[in-house]
């Protein structure tokens, strides 16, 4: 019952495992045939990381979505890697649960997607990456071996952390089969709390604030550019504060927002109340997955968000923006690809200005496809690179998971 | 002493990193004979301090070169036998790598050396409105490299992560005294997250020199609480429900009757001696969200048949609280000579089973059990008492053991939550995992590990040999 993906990556044809088992034997016979692999979720970050080159087998794993063990009151669930995110949100919250992980194209992308590419969304300030989720994983290796690491306890160290090798490895180490994560209840109330910005200056003066105040929101958002006309109204940039807690702890977060911000605010605050948040909380989630001529990421010390922000402007005025802004993120959006190409905007200069922000940057999406090279869209790695190979060398000998896509 | 260490290789040593960092007399070496675990002993047969990540790899060089094994060692409060040195060779100490490099609260990150002692932070931290989070009952001793080989928890690690949760980047040396920086003060660097996989390594993987720390901003308020029951069920009936209500308190702890009369007569805190079980449990976060909260946790230990919940009246009863929680093991000695505990996981429903099990295992082999433990994480330390010049007894205690460890994997949990398995629990690895997982961990071990010669014989079962077999319980302390 697998939708197909419509797929940009060169796979001959597709097939669609029912079962572990199913997977296996795949993964086996590719091995021997020694056919290149292209795991596919819900297809929802295709384009993401290289082009791939060689033509080999799309395995869609949407056939694995069971739900294997729910024991709600363990605040613990595993489930098979092809459920899409909104089947995961919708069973967690039957339960007054949930993963606050939030992902753009929830309906498509599937868990072991989300996993692979480590896509952690605004909330990871309040409660931690997808990363910090992940307590029990079971892949299959490029030779088409089952292994698996973790368990089904919040708390576990014997072995070594699967988990967390497989977090982001872009499904070049091992398909992901099964995974068990950690919960958290479902927030009470949830507030947004709005401020116009006049300038970047005014970000750093909110970043310094929360460094001292009580207030504890789950998100910090930042966001400006012409994608965000309709939010930002007149100001040149905004941030959206998500509060998140009991209603007398959001009703608290949000009086204090009010009190403590009016200063760096460049109009008047907006807050959301807890019954619209989630239409606005919608676009911070797409944003990311927005189409665009060019999509980068970038991580830094949050202390450089503001440097960083000016120098995308001095690159491309007209680029859109949002930032993660607490942890350091920033996700930016050119209209236009950049006229001295990837070389010039992201190579020469965007780089090397997260570099010295403690950071790094990696290009997301770039449909114009040129200039795809590992050191432009992921950059230099220094001397992990050769450890990661070598670990990449260990689990798939053959080079068949994701050949020619991630750094290796 | 077992392997062939020449005068070369010491002379060698000697030359890179300076003779006063450098033990070769067997009367200095015996203390490093062992960490926590003190079952089985090795002496190294050199042991080296060095200063700076370069002479680190200065050293690990020269072992390849002389084909010697060597590890790397913290504090040595470790309670797996991470840093038994197997085969001998040379032990690498990490105790004069004793700097915070840099605390940025703006960035909420600090950077220490591995030899900074776990508390050594906290204290530096105090005042600053942050803190950093894992805080295992042995922070006045443990060296923060060693918290990140381990991976360690802590009681407030409940709420906030253990050790990996906290960890943004490390520089390590790698097994052939490359030095690497893997992650950084950002989040999300490109690549594998092999911070991810060095992380709770237990030193198999390479050598720990700079760790970059997530800082956690303090929270506004605290209410901790002793819940006090007349039964163990109820008490662990209690676990469950307020786990299953869906509510993470910040810490959730148990001690049993056993151990709480240990305590008072240390400690003389005032604890009820005729109760069979004391819950710790500490909510923090929002003033404008404790009181909720505090409620709902009283409601549920009352519906659970409490006899009575306290709250901490100030500051200093609920530090007196927690100094009784983290010395607990300290208050051991007065119960008996000797005594081993396990570190089993079981989902935090199955706390009521695994409890009752516990008790009648004990019983059925003849052994005095009694318990202190994380027990919102479903992390149980049974602690088994025993003589240690009763041969018979000892047999005893270690049947025993093995089968609450069993049981914990019946229940669907694991053999170690924080320990580690360093040589104590290798035998329990293929119970956990299978043919085909362990050779994946082999696999990891390979990339990184090719020659073995970084701690050998730890973690994973060798092949052939059947692991390691415990033949006495140890006497020692843990959480
Ligand atoms: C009384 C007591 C209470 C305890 N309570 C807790 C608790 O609450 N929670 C908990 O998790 N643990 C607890 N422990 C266990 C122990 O304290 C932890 O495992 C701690 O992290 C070990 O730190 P250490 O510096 O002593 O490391 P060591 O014992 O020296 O080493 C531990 C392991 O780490 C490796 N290692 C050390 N330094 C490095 C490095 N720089 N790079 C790479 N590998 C390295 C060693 O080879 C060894 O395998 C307790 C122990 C005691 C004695």
């Amino acid at each position: 019952m697998a939708t197909s993906v419509s797929s940009s990556l060169p796979t001959t044809h597709s097939v669609t495992p029912a079962s572990q088992a199913e997977l296996v034997a795949e993964v086996r016979a590719a091995y021997d045939a020694s056919t290149p692999i292209y795991p596919l979720g819900g297809g929802a970050s295709l384009d993401y990381g290289l082009p791939a080159k060689q033509p080999g087998l799309g395995m869609e794993l949407t056939g694995l979505q069971r739900v294997v063990d729910f024991p709600a009151r363990d605040l613990t669930v595993t489930v098979e890697a092809g459920i899409t995110m909104q089947a995961l949100t919708d069973t967690l919250r039957v339960e007054g649960l949930r993963l606050p992980v939030d992902v753009p194209q929830a309906a498509q992308a599937t868990l072991g997607g989300v996993i692979a590419t480590a896509w952690s969304g605004p909330r990871r300030f309040g409660y931690g990456a997808i990363r910090d989720f992940v307590i029990g994983i079971i892949a299959v290796d490029g030779r088409g071996e089952v292994f698996h690491g973790g368990g089904r306890v919040v708390k576990n160290v014997a072995g070594y952390d699967f988990c967390k090798l497989l977090t982001g490895s872009l499904g070049t180490l091992g398909i992901i089969a099964q995974v068990t994560l950690k919960l958290r209840p479902l927030a009470e109330a949830t507030q947004i709390c709005v401020v116009p910005l006049a300038e970047l200056a005014s970000m750093d003066g909110l970043l310094d604030w929360l460094a001292t105040s009580d207030v504890t929101p789950s998100a910090v958002e930042v966001f400006s550019g012409p994608l965000w006309r309709e939010q930002l109204g007149h100001a040149p940039l905004a941030a959206a504060l998500l509060l998140e807690g009991t209603t007398s702890e959001v009703t608290w977060m949000a009086r204090t927002c009010a009190e403590e911000l009016r200063k760096l605010a460049s109009g008047s605050m907006r807050l959301i109340p807890s019954d619209d948040v989630s239409n606005d909380w919608q676009a911070f989630l797409e944003f990311p997955a927005a189409e665009a001529a060019l999509s980068l990421k970038a991580t830094m010390k949050p202390s450089c968000v503001a440097r960083f922000l000016h120098g995308v402007s001095e690159v491309e005025p007209a680029a859109s923006i949002q930032a993660h802004a607490a942890s350091g993120i920033v996700y930016v959006k050119f209209p236009q690809f950049p006229p001295g190409g990837l070389s010039r905007a992201v190579v020469g200069n965007l780089r090397p200005l997260a570099n010295e922000c403690g950071g790094h940057l990696v290009v997301l999406s770039n449909p114009s496809g040129q200039e795809m090279t590992p050191q432009s869209v992921w950059g230099s790695l220094g001397g992990q690179l050769a450890v990661m190979q070598q670990v990449k060398q260990q689990f798939d000998p053959r080079n068949l998971l994701n050949p020619g896509r991630f750094v290796y | 002493m077992s392997v062939a260490i020449t005068p070369a290789l010491v002379n060698r040593l000697h030359q890179a990193i300076g003779s006063e960092n450098v033990l070769t007399a067997h009367s200095e070496l015996i203390v490093f004979e062992c960490d926590g675990f003190t079952i089985e002993k090795n002496c190294p047969d050199v042991v080296v301090f060095p200063q700076t990540a370069a002479q680190v790899s200065a050293v690990v060089k020269l072992c390849n070169e002389f084909d010697v094994p060597f590890l790397p060692r913290g504090a040595g409060t470790s309670l797996a036998g991470g840093c038994l040195p197997v085969g001998g060779g040379v032990m690498i100490v990490l105790t004069r790598m004793r700097e915070i490099l840099e605390i940025n609260l703006r960035d909420r990150y600090a950077v220490v050396e591995p030899g900074v002692v776990n508390v050594w932070l906290t204290n530096a931290l105090k005042g600053t409105g942050f803190h950093y989070a894992p805080d295992p009952s042995s922070q006045g001793a443990c060296t923060i490299g060693g918290n990140v080989a381990t991976n360690s928890g802590g009681p407030h690690t409940l709420k906030y992560g253990v050790t990996v949760n906290h960890v943004l980047g490390v520089e390590a040396v790698l097994a052939d005294g490359r030095i690497v920086e893997f992650g950084g003060p950002s989040e999300d660097a490109p690549g594998l997250d092999l911070v991810g996989a060095l992380v709770g390594s237990e030193g198999t993987l390479a050598i720990v020199t700079k760790v970059w720390c997530r800082l956690t901003r303090n929270p506004q308020g605290v209410r901790t609480m002793l819940g006090i029951f007349d039964s163990v069920d109820d008490a662990t009936t209690t676990i469950s429900e307020i786990i299953g209500a869906g509510i993470v308190p910040a810490a959730l702890e148990m001690m049993d009757q056993g151990i709480v009369q240990a305590v008072e007569e240390a400690f003389h805190f005032g604890f009820p001696l005729d109760a069979e079980a004391v819950l710790l449990i500490e909510v923090d976060g929002l003033e404008a969200g404790l009181d909720l909260q505090r409620e709902r946790i009283v409601e549920l230990c009352k519906q659970c048949g409490a006899r009575e919940v306290r709250l901490a009246a100030d500051a200093k009863e609920r530090q007196k609280l927690w100094k009784c929680r983290k010395q607990a093991f300290g208050a051991i000695g007065r119960l008996s000579p000797s005594y081993c505990t396990q570190d089993g996981v079981v989902p935090r429903t199955q706390l009521p089973h695994i409890l009752r099990r516990i008790r009648a295992i004990c019983a059925a082999h003849d052994v005095r059990v009694v318990n202190v433990f994380h027990a919102g994480d479903g992390n149980i330390h049974p602690i088994i008492l025993f003589d240690e010049r009763d041969a018979a007894q000892i047999k005893r205690v270690l049947a025993a053991s093995s089968e609450i460890l069993d049981e914990c994997l019946a229940c669907g949990g694991s053999v170690t939550g924080e320990h580690g398995i360093g040589v104590e629990k290798i035998a329990f690895m293929r119970k956990m995992f299978t043919p085909s997982d362990l050779a994946a961990m082999e696999r990891l071990r390979a990339a990184f590990n090719p020659h073995n010669r970084l701690s050998p014989d730890k973690l994973l079962p060798t092949a052939g040999a059947c692991g390691h077999e415990v033949k006495k319980p140890m006497r020692r302390a843990a959480v």
